[in-house]
């Protein structure tokens, strides 16, 4: 029974079951094309992301950075005309292989969006906990759960006090790392983040670059980011993505973002990250 | 280490990519529960309902629904684990829900379409009532003044209501006055009055007092009594989803509140506001009590809004349904059906209007 044996693949239990597959590739794309419609926005994407590594996706606005990264726990199937082809290897396996659970990827690969969305109608410390109960955890120890999480995101002294207001209450930089901790608590493998720092201040932005820093000794990081010092000062590999006029969206290079930013091969490389266009 | 860039070779190939749905491929294992979760109640029901005497409705909902819920639960079961029981707990009830109110409604515009067919024709639809007494044949007079006269009493009470109604709205979403929760109350009892105090108020303070007499007017008025609290609160609603943003971007633009409101705001809640007036219209459209007693009935075609009493769908179906002769009872669902129609074209047409260039 497949969906079992991928239930136990450590999706649950991350701690307890690890290196026995400890092959450093822990997500791989081949060949990613993507579509709405029949527009064409995304070709041949093809990319390796350690474990435990942090990866920077850079490029303009519209060269389909955030579809790639939604391709790559499966919520790029809920937007209307999605279409795809190539495969993404989630430790070793095609995460849109037929008896795959579309739950149990979005459960090992967690997302953080642009724009913070913690629930509304939760509180803070329930907003933490809102992963355990939608994927119907189990777990007892509640209040340590918080306090870890939190204490990850760096929000724990700011909010201990007030654990049970609303998650609305907060700060915008707030929010963001709360969803953050909320996203952590489910204990992901990998997480996305879709231009986490884009609506923040410098200071909110420092903290989760050093929140993802800290986080990358446990989970490999994937960040869209417009911000070429954030990508200098978070990742260790880097992509720079472009889509020219009328053509769909392409990696054109990638690799050590010291190298990207350093010593880059194309020279549209070169202007992007020196700020001459984009 | 250095970079990889992106090789010009490997685009023709990439060119070939077809666009394909991966997620929508299921497993022979999902297919094939899903198919005999499906199959196997349906055929237990079928051979009920051959062999026994449960009347078919009983059988249906005590016996068929527990069951296709147990089967679905253990085809999720099967497939999913524990956590696919509740999900499919809930689409066999929701689908059980809608193709229950999908029967009542069919059966309901089906008994409709039945029985008021043999009634239409173009002779029914244009001709008035006049010179015919319930036990004319089919072939003459029909619904034409009837007809009229609803839309003439629609129209009037939305010229009334309409107004009124989006101001309502406007002044509890956008004015925001210090009356506002005083407003949204009163709109809200208005909206519990009985079709038929509606009638007897106009009745009582226009008719009897001699202001008006029985006429599209009055009965327009008494339908507007009805149709305001719907188009106020639902206008409300849909106001209270345009996003504050655009608000303060419009003020922020130097606009006036008064600009911000009609140039921004209700053009941003525009099919909103549509659909608003439909509900108001779909709301007073049937009512028959206020028209008995504020418009009156006639045999005539009248279009003159003041003066003499005016007949309507509604009341003509009311005076005919309990006649005993059965070409009068169907031409009372001849005017049933009619009305139907009546009501889905003001719809479409409504929508279609609504539908702009920059519509959504």
């Amino acid at each position: 029974m497949s969906t079992a044996e991928f239930e136990s693949v450590d999706v649950m239990e991350p701690e307890m079951a690890t290196p026995a597959s400890a092959s450093s590739t822990e997500l791989e794309a081949r060949n990613v094309s993507v579509w709405f419609g029949q527009r064409k926005v995304l070709e041949g994407v093809n990319m390796t992301f350690p474990k435990n590594s942090v990866t920077a996706l850079i490029g303009p606005s519209g060269c389909g950075k955030s579809t790639f990264i939604r391709t790559l726990n499966r919520l790029h199937e809920l937007l209307p005309g999605a279409a795809l082809a190539g495969e993404i290897l989630y430790e070793g396996k095609d995460i849109y292989s037929r008896d795959v659970d579309p739950v149990h990827i979005r459960l090992a690969i967690g997302m953080v969006f642009q724009k913070p969305n913690p629930f509304p109608s939760m509180t803070i410390r329930g907003n933490v906990l809102s992963g355990l109960k939608l994927s119907g955890m189990k777990r007892s120890n509640h209040d340590d759960i918080v306090e870890q999480t939190l204490t990850a995101a760096g929000l724990w002294n700011e909010v201990k006090d007030r654990l049970d207001r609303a998650g609305g209450e907060l700060s915008g930089g707030q929010q963001q790392r709360l969803v953050i901790a909320r996203a952590l608590a489910v204990q992901p493998h990998v997480l996305l983040m879709d231009e986490p720092c884009s609506a923040l201040d410098p200071a909110s932005t420092l903290k989760i670059e050093e929140t993802v820093r800290q986080l990358s000794k446990e989970v490999t990081i994937i960040i869209v980011t417009h911000n070429m010092q954030q990508a200098v000062r978070v990742a260790d590999n880097t992509a720079f993505f472009l889509a020219s006029e009328n053509e769909p969206g392409r990696v054109i290079e990638q690799g050590p973002t010291t190298e990207i930013f350093g010593n880059p091969k194309d020279e549209r490389t070169l202007d992007y990250v020196n700020g001459r266009f984009g | 280490m250095s970079t990889q860039t992106l090789d010009p070779s490997t685009l023709p190939a990439l060119a070939e990519q077809r666009p394909k749905h991966p997620w929508r491929k299921k497993t022979p294992r999902f297919t094939v529960s899903v198919i005999l979760a499906v199959v196997l109640p349906a055929v237990v029901i079928v051979f009920l309902w051959q062999t026994s005497t449960i009347p078919t409705p009983v059988l249906m909902v005590a016996c068929y629904l527990p069951l296709q819920l147990v089967a679905s639960a253990l085809a999720a079961l099967a497939t999913r684990g524990r956590r696919g029981i509740a999900d499919s707990i809930v689409i066999v009830s929701a689908i059980g829900a809608t193709v229950f109110s999908l029967v009542v409604l069919l059966s309901l515009l089906g008994s409709l379409a039945v029985r008021g067919w043999k009634a239409l024709s173009p002779s029914f639809i244009f001709q008035n009532n006049v010179y015919i007494s319930p036990s004319t044949p089919l072939d003459y007079g029909g619904i034409g003044h009837a007809i009229l006269g609803t839309a003439l009493i629609v129209f009037l009470a939305s010229l009334v209501a309409v107004p009124i109604g989006i101001a309502t709205a406007i002044y509890i979403t956008e004015v925001r006055g210090r009356a506002v929760p005083y407003v949204r109350f009163f709109v809200q009892s208005m909206s519990g009055v009985p079709s038929v105090v509606a009638g007897l108020f106009i009745l009582t303070t226009l008719i009897v007092t001699g202001a008006l007499t029985q006429s599209a007017l009055a009965g327009g008025l008494a339908y507007a009594i009805l149709m305001l609290p719907t188009v106020a609160r639902t206008a409300e609603e849909v106001l209270r989803l345009v996003p504050d943003e655009l608000r303060t971007g419009a003020l922020a633009l130097g606009s006036t509140r008064a600009r911000t409101v009609f140039r921004v705001v209700l053009p941003a809640a525009r099919t909103g506001i549509v659909t608003a007036i439909i509900l108001g219209i779909a709301r007073i459209i049937g009512e028959t009590a206020p028209l008995l007693l504020a418009a009156g009935n006639s045999d005539q075609t009248i279009l003159n809004p003041t003066g003499s009493p005016v007949a309507s769908l509604p009341t003509y179906i009311f005076n005919n349904v309990a006649l005993p002769y059965p070409d009068a009872v169907t031409r009372a669902w001849g005017a049933a059906l009619a009305l139907m129609i009546l009501v889905a074209v003001l719809f479409t047409l409504a929508r279609v209007l609504s539908r702009g260039r920059l519509g959504r």
